[in-house]
């Protein structure tokens, strides 16, 4: 078996990828915006994450760098760092009033 | 995708997105996920018809597979009403994500992806979300909590996201054309031979396995000795060229370690640092005692509790 070297990548290609990728940006900023509870706002946050990676991972694949994938990681870290801190300050909230309504929480953007 | 295609794509999906939104009966809502999914069928038609050159069907179909799995998984994750679901069907996001980072020969990330979000993140977000809503969740959707059944103005964030969504694709679609040329075989050739360079092991391994008689290191060190062409990468021993077998190149793997030690070694140090930090913070924030909930708080001091019913089984401490 012959392992098949890499074939050129077009701009339609990346066009698709790209297109795909802000499709998935919007609906978890939407998601961000239309939901209540804290936990699955974190969530669409981290959809958006996942949006940005698959832009960098389909522009480093046009360029052939392989900074896109690496900035991936660096993107895997800082969600990981995201979740820990975030879901610790969810719990607390929730040890307070024992609900995951983000509404509740009114008064802290006043 | 040229035209004003795309913009249509994008209203009928955001009116789908809408109609799933809005609290309204299960007919409306079948309406939604049926416009929905025409106007995802209606874009990989587009897609596929604009696929460059010829149809591969190995890569092209698969984009559209995964594409069109990711997206409506992701639809759904937003529109569900019980959290757990919510983040199950982002792992399935996150699965199909890693389906298209395969096809972008991103064979490490796809991998990594899996494990750490699906496998780590993920795993945190549920203990939180079944720690949080214990069995008072019954089986019925009817039975959850209002706050996630009822979206917050719908309205208003599908056209947040329709302007966001409409000034990305017109950004992309006039931007693109001003983009340099893709990375050509030879420029690929060029990379993976540089790397190659750098690894002597593998280097002597590949020559080896190529030419098993090749006299070799046949230069002088400090002397590049990897060139390449259209055809791939070459090494010239003395009056020989032994072409280096594809099976010999560097892996993606090796391409992103490299380009992780080698380019970016401080960020590789503060990306540490930035992970003890969460955990550091994490530990503290999390070990911190509430002893007393909110409600029981305003009770001793005699104002009127913020939830009149949960006030009888106030053990949250």
């Amino acid at each position: 078996m012959t392992l098949q070297l890499a074939v050129t990548f077009s701009q339609l290609s990346l066009s698709h990828y790209l297109v795909m990728s802000s499709v998935l940006f919007v609906i978890g900023l939407v998601g961000f915006l239309t939901r209540r509870n804290l936990i699955v706002m974190f969530l669409c946050t981290e959809l958006m994450f996942q949006a940005a990676a698959i832009a960098f991972v389909a522009f480093g694949r046009y360029w052939y760098d392989f900074t896109g994938q690496v900035f991936v990681i660096f993107i895997l870290t800082v969600a990981a760092a995201e979740a820990a801190l975030a879901l610790a300050l969810v719990v607390l909230l929730y040890r307070r009033r024992s609900t995951l309504n983000a509404d509740e929480w009114m008064e802290l953007s006043e | 995708m040229d035209g004003l295609y795309p913009y249509i794509a994008c209203l009928s999906g955001a009116f789908a997105l809408y109609l799933l939104l809005r609290p309204g009966p299960l007919v409306v809502k079948l309406l939604g996920t049926v416009i929905g999914f025409c106007t995802l069928a209606w874009l990989m038609v587009i897609c596929s018809q604009t696929v460059p050159g010829s149809f591969e069907p190995g890569r092209d179909i698969l984009f559209l597979v995964f594409g069109a799995i990711a997206i409506s998984a992701a639809v759904r994750m937003i529109t569900h009403p019980r959290p757990v679901y919510s983040a199950l069907y982002f792992v399935m996001v996150v699965m199909s994500s890693a389906g298209l980072f395969l096809l972008l020969e991103a064979e490490f990330m796809a991998f990594a992806l899996i494990i750490v979000y699906a496998g780590a993140i993920l795993i945190t977000y549920m203990f939180v979300l079944m720690l949080a809503q214990q069995a008072s969740e019954a089986e019925n959707v009817e039975e959850a909590p209002l706050y996630d059944r009822l979206a917050r103005e719908p309205a208003s964030a599908v056209v947040v996201g329709l302007i966001l969504a409409g000034t990305l694709i017109s950004a992309m679609t006039t931007g693109l054309s001003h983009l340099p040329e893709p990375m050509d075989q030879n420029g690929m050739n060029q990379v993976h031979g540089d790397l190659l360079e750098s690894l002597p092991r593998q280097l002597n391994e590949a020559v080896i396995r190529s030419d098993p008689d090749a006299v070799w290191p046949p230069l002088e060190a400090n002397q590049k000795s990897v060139q390449w062409d259209e055809d791939g990468a070459y090494v010239v021993s003395g009056t020989d060229v032994i072409r280096i077998a594809p099976e010999s190149m560097p892996t993606n793997t090796q391409h992103v370690g490299w380009s992780l030690v080698h380019s970016f070694p401080a960020s590789l140090e503060l990306a540490g640092v930035i992970l003890l930090l969460a955990m550091f913070g994490a530990v503290v924030l999390a070990r911190r005692q509430v002893e007393y909930g909110e409600d029981e708080l305003r009770v001793e001091v005699g104002l009127e509790p913020m939830h009149p019913s949960e006030d009888g089984d106030g053990d949250q401490a």
